[in-house]
């Protein structure tokens, strides 16, 4: 998700530039924050329009291309400084770039209420209608006493705070979900904020500290836990095989297998072909990934619905046929809810395979046709199959 | 006669609230002189290490040092007080202070029928920070809404009635200025106190 992070303030050394940087550099798991000054920006004057200048254009631009905004506000004189409010005077004069975008407000102030009422001054500012941003309600986060609030490293210094704060990055994330939902077009039904696909979450098999956009996530996460590897053996239910033969007996697998845990993170995938190989690309750099970064925006609401069939038990397996590789292949995507013995959800098996071969073979076999023409014969066949299959079970 | 002075809140050229601050000097000039005083030539206050006023900020704090009383007319942008407005402020309570125990009257034109409401009382809020501390004149509320059809030709208020509303106001505001004139002993070590006072040393 890409953030623009707002300096409210054009001092030289500014503590709410701090704590932006802050939040760019703790939570770049979560978030890609771009952290913009605004010391350049002219004071807004009616009369002397500036729209058109490079600081006001680039700030249009990067705000405009932003998913949502993280302004950072001191408190001057109980509200919020004139240079905060002269960038909001341009964005409200002849743009309106922050019109429906997602604004988070922090702030950090020297008194110890921290900016809370320049905090509420800015709410109702981007509430006019000629700026009409979109602010999360609730999750005021206010750093007051900003003297005493970094360390040398210029990090927060309270364990407590920070944690807070990633409470209040990870509602926003959510936030701006919702809002996006808001926004689409009326009847179109978005469900990507039933899922977090960001996979903000932890359960308890989730490896912390460790960047999940990382290429080498896997090394890291192996090297954190310590994970068992070659020929260490492994019990299972039922035998015990070595790491090694559990890979291989994995990889002759006659499918491309995905595991993904109940928080929407990608933990594994039977890595055999390179990605223009596979029927559903894979890259050995997505595993670790939140399953946000492995779709497409469009494809989020489908996937959140598929999950969601899964998660609440509604579907055991949901599958999907692809029909884009061409009358050769019968592509199928299933996505298997993998539960434990108590019918928990943990996560989805997902296992793409081209089932023209098998179905090839058993037409062949029976002596069995598919009838009807085209597309049509898939879905002929797919009956066809059901029914065979049918009779399968009858014979068992 | 009272020696007032009137701040026009907006560095545009054209203002509904400049037309409302000169129909005030113009109407009351029976009652006291009043200088309208603008700000549209103060540089943007970005925090210098020195603390020193610019030229046109010392001068502006000197005439508010000198008047009896302050009358700041606010335009609304978004809601709230114009930024060059928020500058002005920031400057003088950063450097000369000269609004402390300063008795003022707020008034607001707004092209809209609320006529300012919302960024009068972001003012109020402002005017009460520890380092600004001026006197406001409490329950009154001067709101011009669709200030761009409020005024005559020459450059009167249309409305009789708001004519009224506002003579009533300033009347009272005079009053106000020689109370709050006359509490000398509270004032000289309320404006110690918030002369020491610094946000960054406490
Ligand atoms: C003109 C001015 C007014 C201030 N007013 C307040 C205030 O009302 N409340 C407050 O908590 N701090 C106030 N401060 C102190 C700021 O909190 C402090 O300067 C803070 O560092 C500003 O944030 P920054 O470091 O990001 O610029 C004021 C500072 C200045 C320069
Ligand atoms: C950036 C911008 C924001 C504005 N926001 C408001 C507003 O929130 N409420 C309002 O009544 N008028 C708003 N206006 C319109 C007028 O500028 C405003 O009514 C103002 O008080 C008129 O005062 P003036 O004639 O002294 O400039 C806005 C204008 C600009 C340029």
């Amino acid at each position: 998700m890409k953030i623009v992070g707002i300096v409210g303030s054009n001092a030289d050394f500014s503590y709410n530039r701090l704590l932006l940087n802050f939040i760019a550099k703790k939570f770049d798991k979560l978030i890609d924050v771009e952290v913009l000054d605004i010391a350049d920006v002219p004071m807004f004057n009616q009369s002397n329009d500036q729209t058109n200048s490079d600081v006001i254009q680039n700030l249009n631009k990067k705000i405009l291309a932003a998913d949502g905004v993280i302004i950072a506000t001191p408190e001057y004189n109980h509200s919020i400084p004139s240079a905060l409010q002269s960038v909001l005077e341009w964005l409200s004069f002849k743009i309106h770039p922050l019109d429906g975008k997602p604004v988070m407000i922090v702030g950090a102030s020297y008194d110890v209420q921290g900016s809370s009422r320049s905090q509420l001054h800015l709410r109702q500012i981007l509430d006019a209608p000629g700026v009409n941003a979109v602010v999360m309600p609730g999750n005021e986060f206010l750093l007051g006493e900003v003297h005493k609030a970094f360390d040398q490293e210029r990090n927060l210094k309270d364990k407590e705070t920070t944690q807070f704060l990633e409470t209040c990055i990870k509602k926003f994330i959510r936030f701006i979900n919702v809002v996006n939902v808001m926004h689409s077009p009326e009847g179109m039904k978005d469900l990507s904020s039933t899922e977090d696909l960001y996979a903000t979450g932890s359960i308890d098999t989730t490896i912390k500290d460790i960047n999940m956009l990382d290429d080498d996530w896997v090394e890291q996460a192996a090297e954190k836990t310590n994970a068992a590897d070659g020929n260490t053996y492994v019990k299972l239910n039922r035998g015990i095989l070595t790491v090694d033969q559990i890979n291989y007996f994995l990889d002759s697998m006659p499918a491309e297998l995905t595991f993904a845990d109940s928080n929407n993170q990608f933990l594994y995938y039977n890595y055999k072909y390179e990605a223009e190989d596979m029927l559903a690309a894979r890259r050995p750099e997505q595993v670790g990934n939140p399953l946000a970064e492995c779709h497409p925006e469009r494809a989020y609401s489908s996937v959140a619905w598929v999950i969601q069939q899964l998660r609440t038990g509604k579907e055991d397996v949901v599958r999907t046929h692809v029909p884009t590789h061409g009358p050769d292949k019968f592509v199928v995507h299933s996505y298997q809810a993998v539960r434990d013995d108590d019918g928990n959800y943990l996560g989805i098996n997902e296992y793409v395979r081209d089932i023209k071969p098998i179905i090839d073979w058993y037409l062949e076999q029976t002596g069995q046709q598919l009838t009807g023409g085209g597309v049509d014969a898939v879905s002929g066949a797919t009956s066809k199959v059901d029914s065979v299959s049918g009779a399968t079970v009858k014979d068992n | 006669m009272k020696n007032l002075i009137g701040i026009v809140g907006t560095n545009s050229d054209n203002s509904t609230n400049r037309q409302l601050l000169q129909f005030i000097q113009k109407h009351f000039s029976g009652k006291a002189n009043i200088e309208v005083c603008e700000i549209k030539d103060l540089p943007g206050f970005n925090k210098p290490k020195d603390r020193e006023a610019p030229v046109e900020v010392q001068k502006l704090s000197d005439k508010i040092e000198e008047a009896d009383g302050v009358i700041i007319s606010t335009p609304e942008y978004n809601h709230s007080v114009p930024a060059a407005l928020k500058s002005t402020l920031e400057w003088l309570s950063y450097t000369t202070q000269p609004l402390i125990d300063k008795a003022v009257m707020i008034t607001g034109a707004s092209y809209g029928r609320l006529g300012s409401s919302r960024s009068q009382a972001h003012l109020r809020q402002m005017l009460d920070a520890p380092e600004l501390k001026a006197r406001i004149m409490p329950s009154s509320e001067f709101l011009l809404g669709f200030s761009l059809q409020a005024f005559e030709e020459n450059g009167d208020l249309k409305d009789k009635s708001k004519i009224e509303e506002l003579e009533g106001i300033f009347d009272d505001f005079i009053q106000f200025v020689d109370i709050t004139n006359q509490l000398v002993n509270a004032k000289s070590t309320h404006k110690k106190q918030a002369q020491q006072f610094s946000w960054e040393d406490h």
